[in-house]
């Protein structure tokens, strides 16, 4: 499966709406085991909330090894891949059960010892 | 009808400035069914102030009070063609309809139109020619600043919007943006979002300077819906730090800096509900490649 980016959403990759447009498309056939191309030729400008929603939320589905296996990205520029790296990282270490408890725990460690 | 006369002085973008501002915002929270600025004595202000102002009358309106902006009071030239250049004069029903200069527009937003912001970041602010930049870069460094409103729209529950105003300073050949939004506040967001998970008592007695900087790093998010956040505002970070720019927060009662020292959070002694964004690029052309890019 091949999807030209900028016919989908347009030359801007920036918000999460159009990030989802993408994830409805490829999520079928990628839990399916098919190859799936993203073709960004034409879109120039990016932002995380698009990759949080086009690739991030397909961690939920997939493993990170069979993602980076099945999903190939075609002239995506030096900035758009950047932020789908950080993207992939952040998805990959995000649990949606964190210890919120322990978090501001060591928040108000971290506010004590620098008060004092 | 009680009227409350608000005097306007000079204001820069130091933080006595904003505590000046986050005073004047203050005042117009008490009861008056019509406020009117007066700048007489107003010499100079600064972008952050116009979008500031901008949005503090929209908001005062947004409770059924009137706001005037006093004109017959503007008596310094240079502050009349500022708001005039900017548009912030036309905005405000003075036949004005601003013009090409060092100052970038001022802009409301009611909602997130992605396409309209990207044009006036693209175009109207790092693209307007103020330092030579690829199209390639220019569209990486507005995609940057466009987390700036994804944040505002996203998480400060605004009902009014987002205002912004820019101004190119030739002299320090510098660049700012401002951005406001009389939102929740970030420390104030990030409480309520913890509250939900953990004990008041204890998430009480989170500092602003505390939110802010849980909020800062990177991966945390007070967005839920199974899908990982917490990016923009680590790539605006890590943008401004290459930049050796500066990128200044006040949101509630907390206050975020980072430049090329670093990043620090502080507490401050004045607050106000919402949040600028207030930054300070470099338009030195060196600090302006890709590593692919021959000087």
């Amino acid at each position: 499966m091949k999807l030209s980016i900028k016919d989908q959403i347009g030359p801007r990759g920036i918000i999460r709406e159009d990030g989802q447009k993408i994830y409805d498309a490829i999520r079928g056939a990628l839990q399916n085991g098919e190859t799936v191309t993203l073709d960004f030729a034409g879109v120039n400008q990016f932002a995380s909330p698009f990759f949080n929603f086009a690739i991030g939320q397909l961690l939920k589905d997939i493993a990170e090894a069979d993602l980076r296996r099945l999903l190939q990205i075609e002239h995506l520029n030096e900035t758009g891949r950047l932020v789908v790296e950080r993207v992939i990282e952040n998805a990959a270490k995000y649990h949606g059960d964190k210890d919120y408890r322990k978090i501001v725990d060591d928040i108000l460690e971290q506010q004590a010892r620098e008060s004092g | 009808m009680a009227q409350k006369v608000i005097r306007i002085p000079t204001l820069n973008d130091g933080p006595h400035d904003f505590a000046r501002l986050f005073g004047i915002w203050s005042e117009t929270n008490d009861y008056f069914e019509d406020i009117r600025f007066d700048f007489s004595h107003c010499n100079f202000l600064r972008p952050n102030a116009v979008a500031f102002l901008g949005g503090l009358a929209r908001l005062i309106q947004s409770r059924w009070k009137t706001v005037t902006f006093d004109r017959s009071t503007l008596h310094h030239s240079a502050v009349m063609a500022n708001l005039c250049q900017n548009g912030f004069a036309g905005t405000f029903a003075y036949p004005s309809s601003g013009w090409d200069g060092n100052s970038i527009p001022y802009r409301e937003d009611k909602a997130l139109d992605m396409n309209g912001i990207m044009d006036y970041l693209t175009y109207n602010w790092i693209g307007k020619g103020w330092v030579h930049v690829s199209d390639r870069l220019r569209d990486a460094i507005a995609g940057r600043m466009w987390e700036i409103y994804s944040n505002a729209f996203e998480h400060s529950g605004t009902e009014i919007g987002v205002f912004s105003c820019g101004q190119h300073y030739r002299r320090q050949n510098n660049l700012i943006l401002s951005a406001v939004d009389f939102g929740r506040g970030i420390p104030a967001n990030v409480r309520f979002f913890l509250r939900q998970h953990v004990e008041d008592a204890l998430v009480s007695k989170l500092s602003g300077a505390a939110c802010l900087k849980w909020a800062f790093e990177r991966g945390n998010s007070t967005c839920t819906g199974g899908v990982a956040r917490g990016l923009g505002l680590d790539l605006l970070k890590e943008f401004v730090r290459l930049n050796q720019g500066k990128l200044e927060i006040y949101s509630n009662d907390g206050y975020a800096i980072v430049d090329k020292d670093g990043e620090r959070y502080e507490n401050r002694d004045f607050a106000f509900e919402g949040t600028v964004m207030h930054i300070t690029l470099r338009c030195d052309e060196n600090l302006y490649r890709f590593r692919d890019e021959a000087e």
